[in-house]
């Protein structure tokens, strides 16, 4: 018989925050990402808010998205009162 | 080892017999509501509840969904449940279901065989049970009252062994076995626990814990969604030996045994064999003696384990028949026979090209009788002889 993969010492679908929390590469789903104008910026936290997996980092002044996880899903950008965040298409960046 | 009370034998009906057998096992958490025909369950349990016999969290539910997602909760904090449906609940409950299988959560449930919604029938029929065979539940099917009460225990034995931890279905036919009062065998306390005892030296299952960031059911995509479904299988496929093993040391324990998956009643030298499964089988030994005294070889195969399905099982007690007569008591849509025909047709290349015969019968309270049986037998043994058959027959709407 083949030998499988495990990637779980579990029998169910638990999920272990200290040890083996399942990690989903959502930001590979992006389409477009943020880019926040600090200039713009007034540090009010309405972005970090609403982001609905969480991913806004808080650098003290300003904020930045944790591309890790970002979906681009734009509601930071939509939510911002001063239009800090412009939506920029992945193509853009060359990496 | 072996029991050392007597117990006490009473005069009881199948729902009160599968609330005692849910009883001496001592659940933590209990939640159901009732249904006809097993509304009986739960006023037993909430009777021996305020008596003090049963020590355990009652929730009152406003339906069947909350039950199981109650139970299916309680099982997975660590703690042993129990519930109890039929029909529409079973449907009602049906996420839920699915979720406490998905959970690999242990819980032990009792099933009343009832006709499911559509055609209204307030009457027996093990449609609900079919409806959900690919819910990843174990599914018991069982005789008589003394079997629903022995069961019951023994679920709990295979659902929260470690090597299986898959929600039970104990499965009998509503109104003939809910209503049916039988003398039934109930064990003494001690000796339960004792049976019991066994999974107590066992490694502690995965739990949720006050404080521990931990969750059950959260995202599993890809290979780690796949990998949980392998497991999911290879602990049913587990199962099926774990349930004889566990038949075994019952029948050591308390004297009584049922063959685990499947039991075989005078097939040492069939030539032809009746298949089926639930309360039909006390007839069809009856009409297997009457028919074994007319010369005639048959024997019956009682069905006990519909999920997993005995395959290894069957294949060793069918192989090398002339003929294989099934009777369902409930239909499968789109094959348009028997469901328990239809998964013994998957078995053919392994028993060989004889002739499998479905017998579509006692839908909606229609009795399955011994004239009906007889029937099943002479049609079974003349297509065995090489007489032409039909695959299908809907007995009672026969001229």
């Amino acid at each position: 018989m083949v030998k499988l993969k495990i990637y779980t010492k579990y029998e169910a679908g638990w999920s272990n925050a200290d040890e083996s929390f399942l990690c989903l590469d959502t930001g590979s789903w992006r389409t477009q990402r943020p880019v926040v104008d600090k200039e713009k910026c007034i540090y009010c936290g309405l972005c970090a808010l609403y982001c609905p997996t969480q991913c806004m980092l808080d650098k003290g002044d300003h904020f930045v998205p944790n591309l890790d996880f970002c979906k681009g899903c734009g509601i930071c950008a939509q939510e911002c009162p001063r239009k800090a965040i412009s939506m920029v298409a992945e193509g853009e960046f060359q990496e | 080892m072996k029991a050392k009370g007597k117990g006490e034998v009473k005069v009881i009906t199948g729902n009160a017999a599968a609330a005692y057998g849910a009883m001496l096992c001592r659940p933590d958490v209990v939640a159901s509501y009732p249904i006809t025909p097993q509304t009986e369950v739960v006023e037993q349990l909430s009777r021996f509840h305020a008596d003090g016999l049963l020590d355990a969290e009652m929730v009152e539910v406003e339906g069947e969904n909350s039950a199981m997602n109650i139970v299916a909760a309680a099982a997975i904090a660590g703690g042993r449940v129990f519930t109890a449906t039929s029909s529409w609940g079973l449907a009602f409950m049906y996420d839920a279901v699915l979720q406490a299988s998905g959970f690999r959560a242990p819980v032990v449930m009792v099933n009343v065989n009832r006709e499911m919604p559509g055609i209204l029938a307030v009457s027996s029929g093990q449609q609900d049970m079919i409806c959900t065979r690919d819910s990843g539940w174990i599914q018991i099917v069982v005789e008589n009252c003394q079997e629903i009460l022995d069961s019951v225990i023994m679920a709990y034995r295979l659902a929260e062994d470690f090597e299986i931890q898959l929600p039970v279905m104990v499965n009998y036919d509503g109104f003939y076995l809910s209503y049916l009062a039988e003398a039934v065998h109930i064990p003494d306390r001690e000796d339960v626990d004792a049976f019991l005892a066994p999974l107590k030296e066992q490694p502690e299952r995965t739990k949720l814990v006050p404080g521990e960031p931990l969750g059950c059911g959260t995202h599993g995509i890809l290979e780690g969604f796949m990998e949980l479904r392998y497991k999911h299988c290879a602990a049913m496929e587990r199962a099926k030996k774990k349930f004889d093993e566990i038949d075994q040391q019952f029948g050591e324990f308390f004297g009584r045994s049922y063959g685990g998956q499947i039991e075989e009643y005078r097939m040492e030298d069939a030539e032809i064999v009746l298949l089926t499964s639930g309360s039909a089988c006390g007839t069809a030994k009856a009409v297997v003696d009457r028919k074994r005294e007319e010369g005639l070889k048959v024997g019956l195969v009682k069905l006990r384990m519909f999920r997993p399905f005995p395959r290894e099982k069957l294949t060793q007690v069918l192989r090398g028949r002339r003929a294989i007569g099934v009777i369902d008591r409930s239909v499968c849509f789109g094959w348009n026979c028997g469901p328990i025909y239809m998964e013994l047709r998957a078995l053919t290349p392994e028993i060989g090209p004889v002739p499998l015969l479905s017998f579509i019968d006692g839908l909606a309270n229609m009795d399955i009788t011994v004239p009906h049986i007889e029937r099943v037998i002479d049609t079974t043994w003349a297509a065995a002889r090489g007489e032409p058959y039909q695959e299908v027959t809907w007995i009672p709407l026969e001229e």
